[in-house]
């Protein structure tokens, strides 16, 4: 065994019993005398995740990407680190590419890889709310501000008061109150009861579909939990009748469908 | 799976807690995602189960619902065991829906309360296993398993 694959194996170890930061220097060490060895970086990428390094993680990535452009374990890293980042197009884009060489390569991570898949979705999608909502109670105050202002100088240019001072001073406040109102029912029709059409949820996991897949029977899956249901037992789950993996069909609408709720619905994701 | 049970059976609470069970079922308690109780009774006047409720118990593996519950009649002061030909005076059901083989994940708890409830009603028998007594006595092994001989399937 050479010198690197023994660092590596020590690394390992290392890693198993929780001890990330010995782990990511025996890796290190593999590296320098083995540095076209996309593996090694993979492995670094995974300790340095556990130890939260983001940039070091994606450096990693990236370096493993150029030797192994297809590399299922890269590009599953590179969405955690990316999404810890809050960089969501780029956790998404490689979530998503790291589902794609899954269901390619058959790998039994794709439990995993679906769930970062949503969780890309479903944290993009807080971001944006968060942001739509700090933008809607700005421009309020904005225009409760400038509503302000105008009574302030209509009121100025009535000079002493008196009957018509009152009454202007009512008009505004009728407005102010108007306006309000306005952003008020806005709100509440934001928050409006949530519901998850029933045609976007599997039915092993009732979990939001990511990738459906349709058997024989005319009904829809997510494709991990189908998988995962035919390595136990090779049957439809509705009629018992014989299923084999390979006569799963992509069921291309639906998934354009759920994604296009979740893009709109973004809290459907953890439903 | 990681995280598999746990999720679908918080979905599972959350739905039995706002559309609740179908007549006959009651959820006693759900405190957490390995081990939950039922209720069930029937809803016809079978003679054999008239004015008695029954104590379900559901244990859940990490594995749910790609792996079948495992789910027992539990016997208590007002809790009998139901007298039918396919439950063990312990508790131990044996129908093919609960079994390696019959289990499918579409299944749930309430789909499995209900197949319990109706096999209850659709018995007239009034008699337990055969070899009951020496199984109860005998068995150590846990109910998914056991390899029950479904030697009658019309029960």
């Amino acid at each position: 065994m050479s010198k690197s694959q023994q660092l590596r194996e020590e690394g390992n170890r290392h890693f198993q019993k929780g001890e990330y930061v010995r782990a990511e220097a025996l890796y290190s060490q593999a590296l320098i005398l083995d540095p076209s060895n996309p593996t090694l970086y993979t492995n670094r990428a995974m300790s340095r995740l556990r130890l939260s390094l983001w940039d070091s993680v994606i450096a990693d990535c990236e370096s493993c990407l150029r030797l192994s452009p297809d590399n299922l374990k890269a590009h599953y890293y590179l969405s955690q680190a990316h999404l810890a980042l809050h960089a969501y197009t780029d956790a998404l884009a490689h979530a998503l590419k790291a589902h794609k060489l899954c269901v390619q390569a058959q790998d039994k991570s794709l439990t995993n890889v679906t769930a970062q898949v949503l969780r890309c979705k479903k944290e993009k999608w807080d971001y944006e709310e968060k942001r739509r909502k700090r933008e809607t109670s700005d421009l309020e105050e904005e225009v409760l501000t400038l509503l302000k202002k105008e009574k302030d100088a209509a009121l100025d240019g009535e000079d002493g008061g008196g009957s018509r001072g009152e009454e202007l001073t009512r008009e505004w406040e009728d407005k102010l109150r108007r306006v309000k109102e306005v952003f008020e029912k806005a709100r509440e029709k934001e928050e409006k009861r949530r519901e998850v059409p029933e045609w976007a949820v599997d039915d092993i996991t009732f979990g939001f579909m990511v990738d459906p897949v349709i058997t024989k029977t005319g009904k829809s899956y997510e494709r991990a939990a189908i998988l995962e249901h035919l390595r136990r037992s090779q049957t439809d789950p509705l009629t018992r009748e014989p299923l084999q993996p390979h006569e799963l069909r992509p069921n291309l609408d639906l998934k354009q469908a759920c994604a296009d709720f979740l893009e709109e619905n973004g809290w459907a994701a953890d439903w | 799976m990681a995280g598999f049970a746990t999720k679908r059976l918080g979905k599972e609470l959350s739905k039995i807690n706002s559309n609740s069970l179908p007549p006959g079922i009651e959820l006693v308690s759900a405190d957490n995602f390995e081990e939950w109780f039922l209720d069930i009774r029937v809803l016809d006047s079978n003679p054999l189960y008239l004015n008695q409720i029954y104590r379900l118990k559901f244990r859940f593996s990490a594995q749910y619902p790609i792996e079948p519950p495992e789910v027992t009649f539990v016997k208590l002061a007002d809790r009998p065991i139901p007298i039918h030909p396919h439950i063990y005076s312990n508790g131990i059901i044996c129908l093919d829906l609960l079994g390696q083989q019959g289990w499918s994940p579409v299944q749930n708890v309430e789909s499995v309360c209900m197949s319990l409830q109706s096999m209850l009603t659709g018995n007239s028998r009034n008699e337990r296993p055969s070899g009951d007594e020496e199984f109860v006595r005998a068995n150590r092994l846990r109910p998914k398993d056991i390899d029950f001989y479904y030697d009658d399937n019309n029960v």
